[in-house]
C-alpha cells in the first residue's frame, strides 16, 4: 500500500472543513436583499406621493439619495463578486 | 441603518425645519398690515424615538411675540378708538428679513452636509471599483 496516498487523503480530509461555509451567510445575504428591496419600494412610494402632491420635496430627495446609496452599494458588491468568479474560472487547472 | 443614511436623514430634517421657519417668516411678512397680528416665532426641538434622541430636529410649534402692538394713527379706520389710533401688528420687517436670511444660511449648511455625505459614501464605494 502506498503510504503517501493515505497521507494525501488525510490532508484532504483535514482541509475540507475549511471549504464549507461557516455561519449563516445565506441568511445575512437574504436580509440585505430584503432591506434593499424595501428601500427601493419606499422611494417609489415617496416619488409617487410627491408627484401627486402628497409628500414634500425633502422626503423625495432623501428617499432618492437613500436609494442611490443602496443601488450603488449593491452594484459595486455584485461587480466584485462577478469579478472574483471570473478570476476563479480563468484559473489554470 | 448606516451612519451615512442616518446623516442624510438628519440633514433632511434640518432642511425641513428651516423651510417651516421660512414659511412662518413669510406669514409674518404677509400679515405686516393686519391689525392685532402678533408675529410668530418658531421653536425647534430634538426628535426622540423610543425615548432616545435621534439627533434629528423638528418644529415644536410656534409661540407669539409678546412685544407691544404698534399704534397706528388713522381716524378713518373702522377699528380706531376715540383718539384715532388702532392696534397694528408687531412685525418688524428688518427682523423678518434677518430671520429669513438666517433660515437660508442654515438650510444651505444642511444642504452642504447632505452633499458631503453623498460624496463620502460614493468615495468609499469607489475603493471597491479599483
Amino acid at each position: 500500500m502506498d503510504i503517501r496516498s493515505s497521507f494525501a487523503a488525510q490532508g484532504y480530509a483535514a482541509t475540507k472543513p475549511a471549504l464549507t461555509p461557516k455561519g449563516d451567510a445565506g441568511g445575512a445575504l437574504q436580509d440585505a436583499a430584503k432591506s434593499f428591496a424595501a428601500t427601493l419600494q419606499e422611494s417609489e412610494a415617496t416619488a409617487k406621493a410627491a408627484m401627486s402632491g402628497g409628500a414634500d420635496p425633502h422626503a423625495l430627495v432623501e428617499a432618492l439619495a437613500q436609494t442611490e446609496l443602496a443601488v450603488e452599494t449593491a452594484v459595486t458588491v455584485r461587480n466584485k463578486v462577478v469579478e472574483a468568479y471570473q478570476e476563479i474560472l480563468r484559473m489554470p487547472v | 441603518m448606516s451612519d451615512f443614511s442616518n446623516s442624510l436623514q438628519t440633514a433632511v430634517s434640518g432642511m425641513r425645519a428651516q423651510s417651516t421657519r421660512l414659511r412662518h417668516v413669510s406669514e409674518n411678512i404677509a400679515n405686516t398690515d393686519t391689525p392685532g397680528y402678533r408675529r410668530k416665532i418658531m421653536n425647534f426641538e430634538q426628535v426622540s424615538k423610543d425615548g432616545a434622541k435621534t439627533g434629528e430636529v423638528r418644529s415644536a410649534g410656534i409661540s407669539l411675540d409678546r412685544t407691544e402692538l404698534s399704534r397706528i394713527f388713522d381716524p378713518a379706520h373702522p377699528m380706531s378708538n376715540e383718539d384715532g389710533n388702532y392696534d397694528g401688528s408687531n412685525v418688524d420687517l428688518v427682523v423678518e428679513i434677518a430671520d429669513a436670511r438666517e433660515a437660508q444660511r442654515s438650510y444651505e449648511a444642511n444642504l452642504k452636509m447632505f452633499e458631503q455625505t453623498r460624496n463620502m459614501s460614493s468615495k468609499l464605494l469607489e475603493l471597491l471599483r479599483k
